[in-house]
């Protein structure tokens, strides 16, 4: 099999292809099992395999995907075809960043595989879960486990080869209920990455059992705490909040397809241009953030990304400044050319597919705040005059642009000179991106870090769901609108 | 692959499920796709794929377990190991609180009424040459297009043990997005298309409604709304984009059970939205990719959901109908065949309310992006304006706006605040979702008014 790709690939280079890739995955398995109130409504296991072959004639590209080993020659043949066919409509030939063909390999780290624990264990430690929230309150509890497991072999006409083994898993537990007014009140407990692996060992029974009392308990309040206020306060975020404010505000806009146009049809642009970099001030002083594809015990760690590039850990914002961007080989070719400088040395290793069936794109590693100097939650939340503390993303929706944002959280406390008062409930926040970055006033230290996953992320057409990461630690915002 | 195929390998695998006394349903779905992108005035991508998955679902004492297959349409012997997969998995599942129930299809049925051959053979040329006079003029060294011509077919059939009979189903779609935006100012302006027939291609609509944007862009006054309620007349998409949570938060039974819905049992009957809206789900209308027949194999009719305003019930699927103890309505397809009744207005185009007079300003919203449910149970929805609004003011000049945001309950919005709707309604939808090819479009007024819309945020520029 190793010799017919290659094969092909030469094959297609001889009749003119300036570069051809072929990502072949041989099998691919998903579990997937959701518990809602004790039924459980999903149990299945999934398996896929398939290959995408990408070329580059004539200076444009084409792909075609099959889940056929029976098609494998007229596959290629059509991608070939695909890439002339999109060259009779071309502005400018498509260049790729230069890079070392690489040979190598990549094993997420795991201790226990989890495609490997008999289901039985599975579902008992899911009933156990279920038991855990099944408590005085809840009206509805769902428990989720997806786990994954897909091997990837990656060929290019460079002579990069590369195989990839990956494994993770994904959790959550869920609880809710209807408070006085009629309205459900939810609460959710997604963990954050705890130790060094991705595999079955990361599901610690104890850790969930305290996780969902907790939950549970933060449930009942809300359904008879007060709404949120309509002000502009201090917005403390936890982590399993802040994560997805520095997703949708911070890893999306520093995609460079994004930032060149090329979601515009979809997903949207980047309020963010070419001369910002090196210049705008995307935040105070206190933010610097990074993609790191380095943070092995993340999804957003690959080993090599699908354009056959090492995985970086990189600077995009440094001490407020932005300096870097999510990159790709064809992209950072395309961002120099236009700016008529050199912006980005090389690529930064963030193109990825999420199957065989579609083509790499600039997706997210993980995106990370490094920790701050300004102490533990109890520090930051003393230092408040009067704030929200923030817990739980319930809803979100941006710009198209990026530019701006509203977000729903499942729960608030109120702050108020330096102490954390009561329960709040249907809180929210909203705001323009720089100026809420702008207002970044305090940055908690490592003991507030966590890293969170993000399993469901979005883009492309057709498109693409990608799990990657976000360390991040406990971060406040100053004047923010909250409340509806 | 032609129907007759798939139901000679569906049948096959129902008797390897049979032989081992097994009782499980089997679905088929399989897609030939052809994606071409345009960014900067480029095709960027010009992409197709070839893909066949298999679901086996076992069921038993209420017990449940199913296994998925994406591979080789001719590889049998994967497709035996799924199902057995499937059953090997059953006694492993936990006990449900009710019976699952197999589908007891009593007549093989193959409906392709909104397939066309001629969709699959289009070619790369074809495509560009249409993208091209739908374009044709409109670009420039600022104005750079971008877009997706997107079309394909996608087969769905479904079998089960309990019978030898088969629903398949096959649609052809063609989906196209064209974006013209400003590299300097960053406004953006589109124009869509949904149809499932090549002869319904029409590159002039695209090129009139993107020429007159284009020219209002390049000509008129930039201006930022003010935060405050105003009066807003929503494209076709908008509309869809609410009307698609509208289908997730409001009329599923499961859902309702489950507190994620806007309605309430007690609703039933009674007046939850505005007497001018009514929403039917009709699988006679081709345009929305409709299925006649559910997977349960059950021929399906046409149901007004909401009639002038009022609820009539609740859909209910199989699975919760059997977990909830209700009667499953039909409603077991891939999309629902959705149609809001159009209003009393004769305008049909922006271009033509443009022309007309008016006592006030009114906000012209064609595409609403990233919505999202703030609260559920209340309906409460956010979202962002999109391509191509419009400020007409009073003074019959037009402004242009830059993006607003608006959050708001649905029952309110389509309640109190809907003013008036167009008589003419348009296919919107879209080609596929994240995990395939599944066409689907509603029918919605070409243009519905509503009043007090709050603008929550309203930026300072296009960019």
């Amino acid at each position: 099999m190793t010799l017919d790709w290659k094969n092909q690939i030469r094959r297609l280079t001889d009749q003119g292809a300036s570069y051809a890739d072929v990502r072949y995955y041989p099998k691919e398995e998903e579990d997937f099992l959701l518990m809602w109130n004790g039924n459980l409504l999903a149990f299945n296991r999934s398996e896929t395999s398939g290959f995408g072959v990408r070329v580059l004639a004539d200076g444009a590209w084409g792909f075609a995907a099959s889940s056929s080993l029976n098609d494998i020659q007229a596959t290629f043949d059509r991608a070939l075809e695909n890439a002339r066919a999109a060259a009779g409509r071309l502005k400018r030939p498509i260049r790729l960043a230069d890079k070392e063909a690489v040979k190598g390999c990549f094993d997420s780290p795991c201790q226990t595989d989890p495609f490997e624990i008999p289901l039985e264990d599975k579902l008992a430690l899911m009933k156990e879960l279920d038991g855990f929230i099944d408590q005085p309150g809840v009206q509805q509890r769902r428990v989720m486990i997806s786990t994954s497991k897909r091997t990837v072999h990656y060929y290019d006409s460079e002579g990069a080869e590369i195989e990839k083994r990956i494994i993770d898993i994904f959790p959550s537990i869920q609880v809710a209920a209807m408070d006085a007014d009629g309205v459900q009140q939810e609460r959710k407990y997604l963990p954050p990455r705890l130790g060094p692996s991705r595999g079955w060992e990361t599901m610690d029974r104890d850790h969930w059992q305290g996780e969902a009392e907790r939950i549970v308990r933060e449930m009942n309040q809300l359904l008879t705490a007060p709404a949120c206020p309509k002000d502009r306060l201090s917005v403390i975020l936890l982590p399993d909040m802040m994560y997805l404010q520095v997703h949708e505000t911070i890893g999306h806009p520093l995609e460079l397809d994004r930032i060149l146009g090329y979601e515009l049809s979809y997903a949207g642009g980047s309020f963010v241009r070419l001369e910002d970099f090196g210049k705008l001030q995307y935040g105070s002083k206190k933010l610097n953030a990074r993609a790191d594809a380095t943070l092995i015990n993340s999804p957003g760690s690959f080993g090599y990304d699908d354009d056959g590039v090492p995985a970086q850990n990189r600077m995009l914002i440094d001490q407020g400044i932005l300096v870097g961007a999510l990159t790709s080989r064809q992209m950072v070719t395309e961002a120099n050319d236009k700016a008529g400088r050199q912006l980005f040395d090389s690529s930064g290793g963030a193109c990825r597919a999420c199957d065989f069936n579609r083509v790499p794109l600039e997706r997210m590693t993980n995106i990370n705040i490094d920790p701050g100097e300004d102490g533990s939650l109890e520090d930051i939340i003393k230092g408040t005059e009067k704030g929200l503390l923030l817990s739980g993303d319930k809803s979100w929706s941006i710009g198209s642009n990026r530019e701006q944002f509203h977000f729903a959280t499942d729960i608030g406390w109120l702050i108020e000179d330096g102490e954390q008062k009561h329960v709040l409930k249907n809180c929210s926040y909203s705001g323009m991106t720089l100026e809420f970055y702008r207002s970044l006033s305090a940055v908690g230290d490592e003991s507030t870090w966590q890293v969170q996953y993000v399993d469901n992320c979005g883009k492309g057409v057709p498109g693409q769901v990608m799990q990657l990461g976000h360390g991040v630690p406990v971060c406040r915002f100053d004047h923010v609108k909250v409340g509806d | 692959m032609r129907p007759e195929a798939v139901i000679e390998k569906l049948r096959e695998l129902r008797e390897h499920a049979l032989k081992q006394g097994a009782r499980v349903q089997i679905r088929w779905s399989s897609e030939d796709s052809r994606m071409v992108r345009y960014a900067n005035s480029a095709v960027s991508l010009n992409s197709h794929e070839a893909i066949t998955r298999l679901e086996v679902m076992a069921i038993g004492d209420h017990q449940q377990a199913s296994a998925s297959l994406t591979a080789d349409e001719e590889d049998l012997e994967a497709m035996r190991a799924t199902v057995d997969k499937a059953i090997r998995m059953l006694p492993f599942a936990s006990k449900l609180s009710y019976q699952p129930s197999l589908p007891n299809i009593q007549k093989t049925s193959i409906s392709e009424a909104s397939y066309d051959p001629a969709v699959e053979q289009l070619t790369s040329r074809e495509v560009v040459d249409f993208v091209n006079q739908a374009t044709q003029g409109l670009e420039s060294d600022d104005i750079l297009l971008s877009g997706n011509f997107s079309s394909g077919s996608a087969v769905t059939a479904a079998i089960s043990t309990a019978t030898p009979e088969v629903v398949y189903w096959r649609a052809s779609d063609i989906g196209i997005t064209l974006v013209l935006a400003s590299e300097k100012r960053k406004w953006e302006i589109n124009a869509e298309q949904f149809v499932y027939k090549k002869n319904d291609l029409d590159a002039r609509a695209l090129h009139d409604r993107l020429s007159w944007l284009s020219k209002l862009y390049q000509t008129q006054e930039e201006t930022r709304i003010p935060e405050g309620p105003c009066k807003v007349v929503m494209g076709p998409a908008a509309v869809a984009e609410y009307l698609g949570y509208l289908g997730y938060l409001g009329y599923q039974g499961g859902m309702m059970k489950r507190g994620f819905s806007m309605f309430r049992e007690t609703d039933v009957g009674k007046r939850v939205m505005s007497s001018l809206f009514t929403l039917t789900e009709d699988p006679s209308l081709k345009e929305t990719f409709a299925m006649p027949v559910d997977f349960y194999g059950r021929t399906r009719d046409r149901r007004k959901i909401i009639d002038q305003g009022k609820l009539t019930g609740f859909i209910w699927d199989q699975q919760s109908a059997d977990e909830f103890q209700e009667e499953a309505t039909g409603h077991d397809v891939n999309n629902l065949s959705i149609l809001v009744q159009g209003g009393t207005e004769e305008v049909k185009t922006i271009q033509e309310l443009a022309q007309m007079p008016r006592e006030e300003d009114i906000l012209y919203v064609p595409f609403m992006h990233y919505m999202n449910a703030v609260n559920p149970s209340e309906g409460q929805l956010t979202a962002i304006s999109r391509f191509g609004a419009l400020l007409l003011k009073k003074d019959g000049s037009i402004q242009l706006p830059y993006n607003v945001r608006f959050t708001e309950k649905m029952k309110e919005l389509f309640g109190d605040k809907l003013q008036w709707m167009s008589k003419h309604t348009v296919p919107y939808g879209s080609s596929s979702h994240y995990y395939g090819r599944e066409p689907y479009a509603i029918l919605v007024p070409s243009l519905t008014c509503f009043d007090g819309v709050k603008v929550e945020i309203s930026n300072e520029s296009f960019g």
